[in-house]
């Protein structure tokens, strides 16, 4: 049970790093690439909410991740 | 007096000379070699008002950190003094801020620096350079505050010469020689714009009070050094601006990549732009020597007050340097240079310097309030008007900033909220609120997918965008409803 467990918090915590990660590339690209923003039907005042949207779950993703794997592997 | 810092086990080595330069050489960025050109065309010659301006709105604040820091030599500048006042929260904010600031300043200077050595060997490569730069002022930094000092007034009072070859050249040249006039074509409101975008070059002078705790006889250096770089600084922008509009009018620096390098080519000929671009590589140095110190020494008193690791605390054996401190910041500098979106990031190095200086200023009148008896060598005079003025300016300051640059910082206090939370509530509770938002976001995402496959969402998407977008909310759903369900199910140990 503790090593599915262990297994089970590394994919989940690897995969909502991840995600964290795209998510901030992706509002970088938003910021940056006019065309995505077209393909998106972002709207130029809409940009920075977006931005701030997946920022702040990139934020969030990445230190639950974090804290997910770091606890198995601590145990506290 | 019944205020007291932990003990201060750094060496008192940076003497009146060093302290000053340490400002100069901080605030005295790549910024002013490249900011000019469209802060001219907003004010005209009007710029060399905005100057003037700039130097004053500085001074309100830099007269509290004067004060400050003659009353609080400790380690840690702003983040210390807010500590005292405030302390919780607020206090960690103010340090956080600074911290991550000054870390992205000493990574966009090293990237500066090594663009303007582009210049000279195409052939270098930009990130490379960058992070070497930073590699070597850590070995530096480590080395001693002593070395750190040497160096700082060494770069500093090379980049001063430079400047000063160019200032008086300029005065004296019969070139241009037309009378100057100040013109404003955007009015006094074009005049503020151009302050709001050029205040810039005048930060960094605070790294001062982050190192106020190594420095001698602070009660009369620290004040005397903070003025002595207000006024130096003030002279330095104001005549540089009088002399590139006696050799070039403000419509012709519109479109210049560095607008100082462009006029000193126009006056002095290919040694000019030797002269500046030398000028600016040593200002970019500077500029990552002062930065590295500070950031360091704002991590330092974050550990002594046990809101960092307490590894940030520990001191060289033999340098008596943080060196734990400097060198976890170096390496996250390094990673922030090598990454190339540092002109992105670095916008968070204003917001975050004009919060501290909005805390700085709040901590003063705090201070003055509910520590009427403590020692103060130096006083900052009218008071209250003067750090009112300074909160004021500095709001206004923050009106002006790019969209941009104020999410970025919503961003940082964000993370800075976060560390807080998890060093000081325990990791317990932390692990059941983030078990709770994990759901919260699958919850969401599964809605989400719902309704990108009821076509419910407004956004007209192509088929395989929806597709795209309805599995990710999938992925998603299911991978933070298992997150939230191992945050909150495994016991307390």
């Amino acid at each position: 049970m503790g090593k599915a467990r262990k297994a089970m918090s590394w994919i989940a915590g690897g995969i909502q790093v991840t995600l964290g990660a795209l998510a901030a590339v992706v509002a970088f690209l938003i910021h940056t690439n006019a065309s995505l923003q077209e393909t998106l039907a972002i709207s130029f005042q809409e940009v920075y909410l977006y931005m701030l949207l997946l920022l702040v779950f990139g934020t969030f993703s990445i230190i639950s991740g974090l804290l997910l794997v770091h606890r198995e592997n601590n145990g506290n | 007096m019944g205020i007291k810092m932990k003990e201060n086990r750094l060496k008192r080595e940076l003497g009146l000379l060093h302290t000053t330069m340490m400002g100069i050489g901080g605030a005295i960025c790549a910024g002013v070699f490249v900011t000019l050109g469209y802060a001219a065309t907003l004010a005209g010659t009007a710029l060399i008002i905005a100057m003037i301006l700039c130097g004053t709105i500085n001074l309100f604040t830099m007269l509290s950190y004067a004060e400050l820091g003659a009353a609080l030599p400790s380690a840690g500048g702003e983040y210390t003094f807010a500590k005292v006042s405030f302390g919780g929260f607020l206090s960690f904010a103010t340090g956080w801020f600074e911290w991550i600031s000054n870390m992205f300043y000493a990574a966009f200077s090293a990237v500066g620096f090594a663009y303007l050595i582009s210049y000279i060997v195409p052939a270098i490569n930009v990130p490379l350079v960058a992070v070497l730069i930073v590699a070597l002022f850590t070995g530096i930094n480590i080395k001693g505050v002593k070395e750190t000092g040497l160096t700082q007034t060494a770069l500093v009072l090379i980049l001063l010469a430079l400047l000063g070859i160019f200032i008086f050249w300029g005065f004296y040249t019969t070139q241009g020689a037309a009378p100057l006039t100040i013109e404003a074509p955007g009015g006094f409101l074009g005049v503020l714009k151009a302050s709001a975008f050029i205040f810039v070059v005048y930060l960094g002078g605070e790294s001062i009070a982050v190192a106020q705790a190594e420095i001698k006889d602070p009660r009369k250096n620290i004040p005397r050094a903070i003025l002595l770089t207000c006024f130096a600084l003030i002279f330095i922008y104001t005549t540089i601006a009088f002399v590139i509009f006696k050799i070039a009018p403000p419509e012709s620096l519109a479109g210049q990549s560095s607008p100082l390098a462009y006029v000193a080519e126009q006056l002095m000929g290919p040694l000019g732009l030797g002269i500046i671009t030398i000028a600016g590589i040593i200002a970019a140095l500077s500029s990552v020597n002062t930065s590295t110190m500070a950031h360091s020494r704002v991590a330092y008193a974050l550990a002594r007050d046990g809101y960092f690791p307490k590894s940030f605390f520990s001191l060289h054996g033999r340098f008596s340097t943080p060196f734990i401190a400097i060198l976890i910041g170096s390496v996250f500098t390094a990673a922030v240079a090598a990454t190339g979106i540092v002109n992105f990031v670095t916008y968070a190095t204003d917001f975050g310097f004009i919060i501290g200086f909005i805390f700085v200023n709040l901590s003063l009148m705090r201070l003055r309030r509910d520590k009427p008896s403590l020692y103060r060598p130096f006083k900052v005079p009218f008071y209250p008007l003067t750090p009112i003025l300074g909160i004021a300016t500095s709001l206004l300051l923050l009106f002006f900033l790019d969209p941009g640059t104020l999410l970025i910082g919503l961003e940082l206090f964000i993370f800075g909220i976060i560390a807080y939370y998890i060093r000081m509530v325990g990791y317990f509770r932390i692990y059941n609120a983030f078990g709770g938002i994990n759901f919260g976001i699958s919850a969401f995402s599964a809605l989400l997918a719902y309704l990108i496959m009821s076509n419910s969402t407004m956004i007209p998407l192509t088929r395989d965008a929806q597709l795209l977008f309805f599995v990710v909310a999938v992925l998603v759903s299911i991978v933070y409803l298992g997150a939230g369900l191992l945050n909150i199910t495994k016991k307390h140990e």
